[in-house]
């Protein structure tokens, strides 16, 4: 009885000290969420009610969204988005999966002198490699392809640093006892690897398909036409207008967020888990 | 018997034609409301009249930029097979991409068009030594719209401020201020289409020869002197770009005049509470001459990656090339006025127009589209505009004027490589 | 025999070991190496885009650089957002981090997840509600003329301060809970009784920070101070969206001005935004490696 009073007054006490990081923290989500709020309330509102600056719910997101279907083929649009960030997150994962796990779990000297040199490859600046990649890739007669859109990302120093990192956690004696049991190598990685490192692999997936999901640049110089359209070329086609209804934009916007924002909310216990195996 | 051959025929040459992949082209264009509904009408003006297995399919890309980075890219890279059949894109580039990439272009001299039938100025652009390139489609002549009721209010009219001087545009800008607390002029302040349609409604370029005239340019120095004068004292709103320029100048309503390329008025049009309330007329200018310019028109070009050349040259010449169906609906559903001066002797054109208190604001305005002087273009045109957009700002933020415009002459003369 | 087979067999695990990475290896040589390869010859050369010659004297690209004042300031902006930008917001993750990795607080996942949001939407978008925040008769001024700490409109994105300072805070915004996530995952990875021990040696909060959490975050903080100097040298989507590097070139970056050159402005001096994109890439890599210098603990 006193023990628990005690208890709780400690408890008490140690949460009267956390009120500063109570506040801190809730203005800074504060800060953070409003603005996406703000594009929540946007698409229910009037194109002129938006340049004015109103805050809160509108009546106009059936509007909006009738606008939208109308000017542009959103669903085709979402649709081609998902199916190339889905594709290119199983090719990246796999390949920068397998190239830490070959860096790691086989190293040897030249195999660090080559990773270091990779590391350079992360400073290349996109604007120098656009024009030279556009030519190979029309070269090789991929435009407007889900390869063009997924060559460039398939292998990224990034990725390949954080499995990396990540299989320093994976027992060496694992694999050896695996070899005695007749596994090959090739069969280690999927059987034994591959299933051992889930929350790298959802960690992977999240960075990458969010950035496949909203890369602009890249995909806009190499796909073209209506057929191969994404969501941030649809949203950005809206905005560039002479005339621009905000209204129906903000619901674009909102419709391009949505599935990376739900993405991150479905996986961010993995998340959180594969990140923190990278720094350790 | 005739009948009976005619039939025959066209069976032939639908067959013919069926066998022959469809009757279909692909085009680039960048505001679906706007360029993208002038070219939909034109699909369906051709498929309606002339072939009705024809189909258009409108790529709208983001901005008049991607499709000129659609060129560029192409061009530098030798492949043309990612472009479209036809390509449009805004008047001051196609000098330079026949200049820098002349195989990806087709002449259309003998597509069977009245070039008669459009501005000298506008297709100064699109002919290149010569041969015909463009098809026009909209027009970029300026207008100056006035809101009646504001100026009424400090005792104006319409008609008292046509053929003005940009002093007396200050003058009177100065008083609608005072009285009504809105500007009399609004404008893009980074992307500089003031002073270049000012410049050339007073006749002149900002090149000289193929070289910059800029700081020995007497007019063009007044004319920045006036702008940031007018800046100064609230007659001109100089907005940090394009959508705060729609937005905080025009759809907030916080002007009593607008002054740029016709495109202008579907957004103007969305402020429905000002219907009725405004008037179109022509420009000031220095001395005070009725002034006449254009800004930011755009062409159809056909480029060398359409498979079905014929095709391509018929439905331009069919549609854009002086169909008055193709040009009302392209009036009528996406707001584009065309510069086809016969097609502009249509119904649709000499209707009052109810946001314009019942002016007809279209005749008028393919009329001024004839009288736009010819002035000299360059390769750098954009680049020179940038960089007297930026001598602008710098003398609202403090600096003189001549300084100013030196630096921006001197970065463009470094940019030309001169 | 027998030690032959063992010899064959280590042999084919080292094969196997490079046969994973190749594919990972080839595709980056491919697609970053080769083309700086390209670049780099590029920018020796000079004129159209379509009939480039080697320009004459061949480096004359890179002197002509010296004589740009447009790329000098361009230069000094990105490096002016790299030095106000990079610290705060590293700092300010770290803070956070710290925050957050506290067994007692309330709602952890909750307020991790809320501050990690901005990164999940697309430039695009961000960029577009940022201006709209910060436009002239804007959402930001209207609150703070209500508040009086404002007399009239401030043109934000108009004037060269104010405009810097926006794309700062909105660079703050997008990215310091993407940064937090790992520090977050870094402290996760540091024993409590660390904490405990030095609490019992009665350091404050502060220094507790200070000398014991940074000194162990120190790999984190070197990784993301890496990817956040490459990214903010490599600056570009925030200058084209939200300023147009306006007013007056006074916010434009390094690659926006070499994107300008380029694509952009109809006239593409390829060999000019080669040359300069080669000198950005020297310079991040430059400053990497004094990084990791820096942070490398072991020598």
């Amino acid at each position: 009885m006193t023990d628990s009073r005690t208890r709780k007054r400690a408890v008490s006490h140690i949460q009267r000290k956390l009120i500063p990081s109570y506040i801190f923290l809730t203005i800074m989500a504060f800060l953070s969420v409003f603005p996406l709020f703000w594009m929540f309330t946007a698409a229910t509102n009037t194109t002129v009610e938006v340049a004015r600056g109103k805050i809160w719910f509108g009546s106009h997101l059936v509007e909006n969204y009738k606008a939208l279907i109308a000017t542009d083929n959103l669903w085709q649009a979402m649709g081609n988005s998902f199916f190339y960030a889905f594709v290119q997150t199983i090719g990246s994962l796999l390949i920068c999966s397998l190239a830490g796990y070959g860096f790691e779990l086989y190293h040897d000297k030249g195999k660090d002198r080559l990773f270091a040199i990779l590391l350079l490859a992360m400073m290349v600046p996109q604007v120098a490699t656009l024009i030279p990649l556009f030519t190979m890739i029309s070269k090789l007669k991929l435009l407007n392809t889900v390869w063009a859109f997924i060559i460039p990302g398939l292998s990224t120093t990034f990725l390949i640093m954080m499995f990396r990192q990540n299989s320093r956690n994976f027992p060496i004696d694992t694999m050896e006892a695996a070899r005695i049991d007749g596994l090959s190598e090739i069969g280690i990685f999927f059987r034994m690897y591959f299933p051992m490192m889930k929350s790298t692999y959802a960690a992977a997936a999240v960075i990458t398909f969010m950035g496949a999901w909203n890369s602009y640049m890249w995909p806009r110089t190499v796909m073209k036409g209506n057929a191969v359209k994404t969501m941030p070329m649809l949203v950005a086609n809206m905005s560039n207008g002479y005339g621009v209804d905000y209204g129906m934009l903000m619901l674009g916007v909102l419709f391009a967020s949505l599935p990376t924002i739900i993405i991150f909310f479905v996986l961010q216990k993995q998340f959180a888990e594969g990140i923190t195996g990278a720094v350790k | 018997m005739k009948k009976f051959v005619a039939v025959l025929i066209t069976l032939c040459l639908m067959l013919a034609v069926s066998s022959a992949l469809a009757d279909k082209l692909t085009v680039s264009a960048w505001d679906a409301a706007f360029n993208g509904s002038a070219l939909q009408a034109a699909a369906d003006d051709y498929k309606a009249n002339v072939d009705p297995d024809f189909e258009l399919e409108i790529n709208i890309v983001s901005g008049s930029s991607d499709v000129e980075n659609d060129m560029t890219l192409a061009g530098s890279s030798g492949d043309y097979s990612n472009l479209s059949d036809i390509v449009l894109f805004q008047d001051h580039f196609i000098q330079r991409y026949v200049a820098d990439y002349p195989d990806c272009w087709v002449s259309l001299d003998d597509a069977g068009i009245n070039w008669d039938d459009f501005g000298a100025e506008k297709l100064s652009y699109s002919t290149v030594d010569g041969v015909h390139y463009g098809v026009p489609v909209d027009n970029g002549t300026a207008i100056m719209a006035y809101r009646v009721d504001l100026l009424e209010q400090c005792g104006y009219t319409v008609a008292d401020m046509t053929g003005i001087t940009w002093d007396k545009f200050l003058e009177v800008g100065k008083e609608v201020y005072a009285k009504t607390g809105k500007a009399l002029l609004s404008m893009d302040g980074s992307g500089n289409d003031l002073p270049y349609i000012m410049l050339q409604a007073e006749g002149k370029s900002q090149f000289k020869d193929g070289k910059p005239y800029i700081t020995e340019n007497e007019d063009l120095v007044k004319i920045i002197k006036v702008i940031c004068e007018m800046a100064k004292e609230h007659v001109l709103i100089l907005a940090n770009d394009w959508t705060g320029y729609v937005n905080e100048t025009v759809l907030q309503d916080q002007v009593a005049g607008v002054m740029n390329g016709n495109w202008m008025i579907p957004s103007m049009s969305l402020v429905t509470e000002n219907s009725g309330k405004w008037e179109i007329t022509t420009l000031p200018t220095l001395d005070g001459h009725e002034g006449y310019a254009a800004n930011g028109g755009s062409s159809l070009y056909i480029t060398a990656n359409c498979k079905n050349l014929e095709l391509a040259k018929k439905f331009l010449a069919y549609t854009f090339g002086g169909s008055t169906e193709t040009y009302d609906n392209a009036l009528r559903k996406g707001g584009v006025i065309g510069c086809c001066i016969s097609a502009a002797q249509s119904g649709v054109y000499q209707e009052g127009v109810p946001f314009f208190n019942g002016q007809a604001i279209y005749s008028k305005i393919v009329e001024m589209g004839a009288h736009v002087p010819i002035v000299e273009q360059n390769d750098y045109h954009y680049t020179c505009r940038g960089y007297i957009g930026n001598a602008i700002q710098e003398v609202l933020m403090g600096g003189d004027v001549e300084t100013a415009l030196k630096t921006a002459e001197d970065q463009l003369l470094f940019a030309m490589g001169l | 025999m027998n030690k032959k087979k063992g010899f064959g067999l280590l042999a084919k695990q080292r094969a196997s070991g490079w046969a994973f990475l190749t594919p990972a290896a080839l595709l980056l040589f491919l697609t970053s190496f080769y083309p700086m390869v390209q670049a780099f010859i590029t920018s020796l050369k000079t004129g159209s885009s379509a009939r480039l010659k080697w320009s004459e004297p061949l480096f004359n690209n890179y002197t002509r650089m010296l004589k740009d004042t447009v790329f000098k300031t361009s230069m000094g902006n990105t490096f002016l957002y790299l030095i106000i930008q990079v610290p705060i917001m590293l700092i300010l993750a770290i803070l956070l981090a710290q925050l957050l990795n506290n067994k007692d607080l309330k709602f952890r996942g909750l307020f991790r997840t809320l501050i990690f949001l901005p990164c999940a939407t697309s430039l695009v978008s961000y960029a577009l509600i940022f201006k709209t925040l910060f436009a002239r008769e804007g959402l930001i001024n209207a609150m703070l003329l209500s508040l009086g700490i404002i007399k009239e409109n401030v043109n934000w994105l108009g004037t060269p301060g104010t405009a810097k300072a926006v794309i700062i805070i909105a660079m703050l915004w997008r990215w310091t809970g993407y940064n937090m996530v790992f520090y977050l995952a870094g402290l996760q990875n540091i024993e409590y009784s660390v904490y405990e021990a030095a609490n019992i040696d009665g350091a404050n909060g502060w220094k507790t920070f200070w000398n014991v959490t940074v000194p162990l975050l120190r790999p984190v903080i070197v990784m993301t101070a890496i990817m956040s100097i490459n990214g903010t040298l490599q600056l570009f989507d925030e200058s084209v969206n939200l300023t147009a590097g306006g007013p007056s070139n006074t916010t434009i970056t390094m690659s926006h001005y070499i994107y300008n050159n380029s694509l952009g402005s109809g006239v593409a001096n390829f060999g000019y935004a080669s040359a300069m994109s080669f000198v950005v890439f020297i310079l991040v890599a430059v400053l990497a490696l004094i990084n990791m210098k820096v942070g490398d603990t072991r020598d």
